[in-house]
């Protein structure tokens, strides 16, 4: 008998009001950690400590190794999804008066699916143009690719991209298409460079600016207002002859090149780019500030849409709070630099955007339609009450 | 005899209007100068035009801390002030008002703390140098890092930095009246004085066509200098200094006539109505409107219940309609939704729970309603004075807020949803006081206020996370992300969280009567951290609100809350009615 009460003891936990509270309790401590973290780690480092993670890690002092000290924001966020699914299979009826309870649960579940879908899929990134500038490709925000560029084509440049993934001390990736190779000898996702003083180590590079420059690698950054300076050293063979050694750094701002057989080969380390079916010109920025103040009142972006696949053409204004929404992407003013001239894009790429909007409808619309009952309930009970009351005096 | 104590309630709502209506009722005149009628010259100032009296008030609450000040046995008005400041800087300088309250700071001005702590520019004068060499030493150290004596430089410095850039506005002391300058805006330094008056002319007095052609007096004489005409605006000006610092006051209201005239009719129109709006103060009005309903239902809980208790709600109604009064005329104003800063969404907190309270009631009669109204009220007008030191209250919207939907959608809801829970933990304070100081129990009135206090629950539990989704959308909107875990957004999920977690253990019987009054009480605490708490981390995208100055009277607050909660589960045992209560132990008060 025992044997066959086991499970549905689980099931009961699973689908307990208590089990609700308690997971509602901790997701209030992860947020406040996670808020008070903030300050020393940085948005994005408090949030995948606490929020995206499945279990918080905690070293201590001395230790090597972590330990977990509290269930995570990911975990916490699925239990209290089954556990809601588990209630509403179970325990409410599926009647008129738990109507508006079914739509809060069916809302808060879609809320939490969304905050999943966002986390796996999203995908940022930017497109800085200046004005009068073309662009069909948006650069990725946290990776990073190793280009070599052969313009030797009048009308078309070559491009070969190795993305950062693939970058690994020891790796040999040859360039398909060319006899080129590439060997990697060093990747840091961060790197500190400093011009080279006699009495440092010998620099890895053999050939470029690299010679001259002392590289370090340095820990990720954790603040919103810095980025990583990813950097690679690289060696480029053609069968067994060597190109040399060469330093490739997002912070290195002047091209590099060497020539194969005739074709020009520039080496650079930049954010990843993924090219776009269409492309946008930007026309116009706009920075507008009040009269007689720098408090900002606008900023706006014309740029000009052109889509030969779908044959659209035609100018959007992006600005603040009214994104273009255009193939799945959307593009917003982000930021703008170089006097005005330069508009900064952010470009976001998530399938569940418009998951959270339709919790939110349901979630409203129940919790409106469950006050809304339980305030009639509770007028005729206090309606109840007088008469009684009444009664009672008579 | 019945039918005359019937009206008593009337009447105390009718000496309750008229006192709260007195603001707008003075001659407008100081020493017969039409100073009222002056001050409300349009001007450009932080990018809307506004009247001179906004600049007037608004400068001396920086200043002193307060919209009026005594003198001699004399009370100066701000508008009276800041025409001594632009007019006739001798008698300005010696005014007392710079408020200085650190010790470090008077002692480096070589002043032994005493009972003053208002002192006058000609004061600190001989020390201005010591002063600016201090505050650009503390400059560079960010806000949080400062030490009190750092941070209360920094202050005096930007106070006598603004007091000086109102005294250079009009005409420079150094040199003169306007009407010298004007005379010698050819002579060999003119160039050099108009450069000067131009870069420290605080607002811009002379209109144009477009408000970016709106002109300082400094960059009038400029244009005067190369050639072009006198600007007639600048020629009244110089005769109102002159009217002024003569003391003459038929000049004087001439020359208020005269520009004026040069007003465009729409601006002064707005600009005459945000006068009327800043000499009603309808929010102060307000905040003593609602202690005396409080202090007034006190009493009637000793002496005339009936009577009182009906006309401690008819003041609150009158309070209410000042608060509402003063709430739309801001709208009206500024053309927006009604919270756009820190300072209006303490007033529009206030004003929903005031709102709500008063709607409780109705519906109960208890005069629980009207305390937890009153009180509500009164503490939220508190906090929005303090709030409002900073300066102008109607800034202009920095670019991203600047949508009056989201603003009229998202934060008009999250800041019900903190009514909401304001309210409710108001009503489990008045609980948990009743408990302890009540002496015969009364059950109905027990169940009455847990209805309340768990309607008010599920009130703010819809409008928290209505308002935090929607903010959710806007960010989504303008940021490109639904949800960024940001400070501000965790504050509002915080309440979303809390108040699920009490209607959860309400609704699981885990949380009864005591328990419920608890948790609501501790939703206090967690919505004043949402609310100020989280703009003191200074991180995040919704930094706009920061503020450093509230973090003691938050600890203040939460340590109150706390004893409370603490008085609230203390079991029935405790309660001052417990005697009576102990030959019905079979039904427990807590349901």
């Amino acid at each position: 008998m025992a044997a066959q009460r086991k499970p549905s003891v689980i099931l009961d936990v699973l689908c307990s009001l208590k089990l609700a509270i308690v997971c509602l309790s901790l997701l209030m401590v992860l947020v406040v950690a996670c808020t008070l973290a903030q300050v020393s780690l940085g948005t994005n480092g408090a949030v995948s400590m606490f929020m995206r993670s499945f279990l918080v890690w905690w070293k201590p002092e001395g230790w090597r190794t972590s330990l977990p000290i509290f269930p995570g924001g990911a975990l916490v966020g699925m239990v209290l999804a089954v556990n809601l699914i588990a209630a509403q299979i179970r325990r409410l009826a599926f009647t008129l008066n738990k109507a508006g309870l079914w739509l809060v649960h069916a809302g808060l579940i879609l809320l939490v699916a969304a905050e999943f879908v966002s986390a796996a899929l999203q995908v940022d990134s930017r497109m800085p143009i200046e004005e009068g500038q073309t662009r069909d490709f948006v650069e990725w925000t946290n990776n990073y690719e190793l280009s070599i560029t052969d313009p030797s084509d009048a009308n078309v440049d070559d491009i070969y991209s190795i993305p950062d993934s693939l970058l690994r001390a020891g790796a040999s990736i040859p360039l398909d298409g060319t006899p080129i190779a590439v060997r990697v000898h060093a990747w840091y996702r961060n790197a500190e460079m400093r011009r080279r003083n006699p009495n440092d180590p010998p620099a890895m590079a053999t050939q470029g600016i690299g010679t001259e420059i002392d590289v370090r690698e340095a820990p990720p950054v954790t603040s919103e207002d810095s980025r990583d300076n990813p950097t690679a050293v690289v060696e480029f063979l053609a069968g067994s002859k060597s190109y040399g050694t060469w330093l490739a750094s997002a912070g290195l701002g002047a091209p590099q090149s060497f020539i194969h057989e005739g074709h020009t080969y520039q080496i650079a380390l930049r954010p990843r780019r993924e090219y776009l079916p269409y492309s946008l010109t930007l026309k116009k920025f706009s920075h507008d500030v009040y009269a007689g103040t720098d408090i900002p009142k606008n900023f706006s972006s014309l740029v000009h849409l052109v889509d030969k696949g779908r044959g659209e053409e035609r100018d959007v204004l992006i600005f603040m709070n009214q994104p273009l929404r255009y193939a799945g992407r959307t593009f917003y003013q982000a930021s703008f630099g170089k006097n005005d001239t330069l508009s900064i894009l952010q470009v976001v790429k998530n399938p569940g955007w418009t998951l959270p909007y339709i919790s939110c409808a349901l979630v409203t619309l129940g919790l409106l339609i469950h006050f809304t009952l339980s305030l009639q309930r509770g007028q005729r009970s206090r309606q109840r009450l007088t008469q009684e009351a009444a009664k009672a005096t008579t | 005899m019945k039918n005359t104590k019937a009206l008593i309630p009337w009447l105390v709502a009718l000496v309750a209007l008229i006192g709260g209506a007195s603001g707008l009722m003075t001659s407008g005149k100081v020493r017969s100068f039409e100073v009222e009628k002056f001050m409300q010259l349009p001007v450009l100032e932080g990018g809307r035009v506004k009247p001179l009296d906004s600049i007037a008030r608004n400068s001396l609450l920086v200043i002193r801390s307060q919209q009026t000040f005594r003198d001699h046995d004399r009370t100066v008005s701000a508008d009276e002030w800041l025409l001594d400041v632009m007019f006739n800087p001798r008698i300005a300088n010696e005014e007392p008002v710079f408020v200085i309250n650190d010790p470090d700071v008077l002692g480096l001005l070589g002043i032994k703390q005493s009972a003053e702590r208002y002192f006058s520019f000609a004061t600190l004068q001989p020390h201005l140098e010591e002063v600016e060499k201090q505050a650009d030493l503390a400059h560079p150290i960010d806000a949080k890092q400062r030490t009190r004596f750092q941070s209360a430089i920094v202050n005096l410095y930007d106070r006598v930095y603004l007091y000086y850039r109102l005294q250079h506005s009009m005409q420079l002391p150094e040199f003169g009246p306007l009407a010298d300058e004007i005379a010698a805006r050819n002579d060999a330094n003119a160039e050099k004085r108009h450069t000067e008056m131009m870069q420290l002319g605080l607002f811009r007095a002379l209109p144009g066509a477009a408000l970016s052609d709106w002109r300082n007096v400094g960059e009038a004489l400029r244009d005067a200098h190369a050639g072009a005409p006198v600007d007639r605006g600048l020629t009244i000006l110089a005769q109102a200094s002159a009217a002024w610092s003569a003391q003459d006051p038929t000049a004087f209201n001439s020359a208020t006539d005269a520009l004026l005239a040069t007003a465009r009719p729409a601006e002064l129109a707005a600009a005459a109505r945000e006068e009327t709006f800043n000499l009603a103060e309808p929010f102060y009005a307000g905040m003593v409107l609602y202690v005396i309903a409080l202090l007034i239902l006190f009493v009637s809980w000793v002496y005339q219940p009936k009577i009182l208790a009906q006309s401690a709600y008819a003041v609150l109604l009158v309070a209410l309609f000042v608060h509402t009064a003063g709430l739309v005329s801001r709208v009206i104003l500024q053309g927006r939704p009604p919270v756009t800063n820190l300072y209006s969404s303490a007033i529009f907190v206030g004003w929903a729970a005031v709102v709500l309270g008063a709607i409780m009631e109705r519906l109960y009669r208890k005069g629980f309603g009207t305390a937890v109204a009153a009180a509500a009220g009164f503490a939220s007008l508190i906090i929005a004075h303090h709030l409002a030191s900073d300066g102008d209250t109607m800034e202009m919207m920095r670019a991203v807020l600047d949508s009056n939907f989201w603003l009229a959608t998202h934060v008009v809801s999250i800041t019900i949803g903190y009514s909401g829970t304001f309210l409710a933990g108001a009503i489990a304070i008045g609980w948990a006081i009743r408990r302890h100081v009540e002496k015969t129990p009364d059950p109905a009135t027990d169940k009455a206020l847990l209805g309340m206090c768990y309607g008010t629950v599920c009130f703010a539990m819809l409008f928290s996370f209505v308002g935090t989704v929607l903010g959710g959308i806007w960010a989504d909107q303008s940021w490109g992300r639904f949800w960024g875990w940001d400070p501000k957004e965790n504050g509002a999920l915080l309440i979303v969280l809390w108040n699920a977690i009490i209607l959860h253990a309400r609704w699981g019987g885990y949380a009864r009567a005591r328990g419920l009054m608890a948790m609501a009480i501790f939703g206090n605490i967690i919505t004043s951290l949402s609310w100020f708490g989280v703009n003191m981390l200074g991180v995040g995208l919704h930094s706009y609100g920061f503020m450093d100055k509230a973090f003691w009277a938050l600890v203040a607050f939460g340590s109150t809350q706390l004893l409370f909660i603490g008085l609230a589960l203390l079991p029935p045992r405790f309660w001052s009615a417990s005697g009576q209560l102990a030959p019905r132990t079979s039904a427990p008060a807590a349901t």
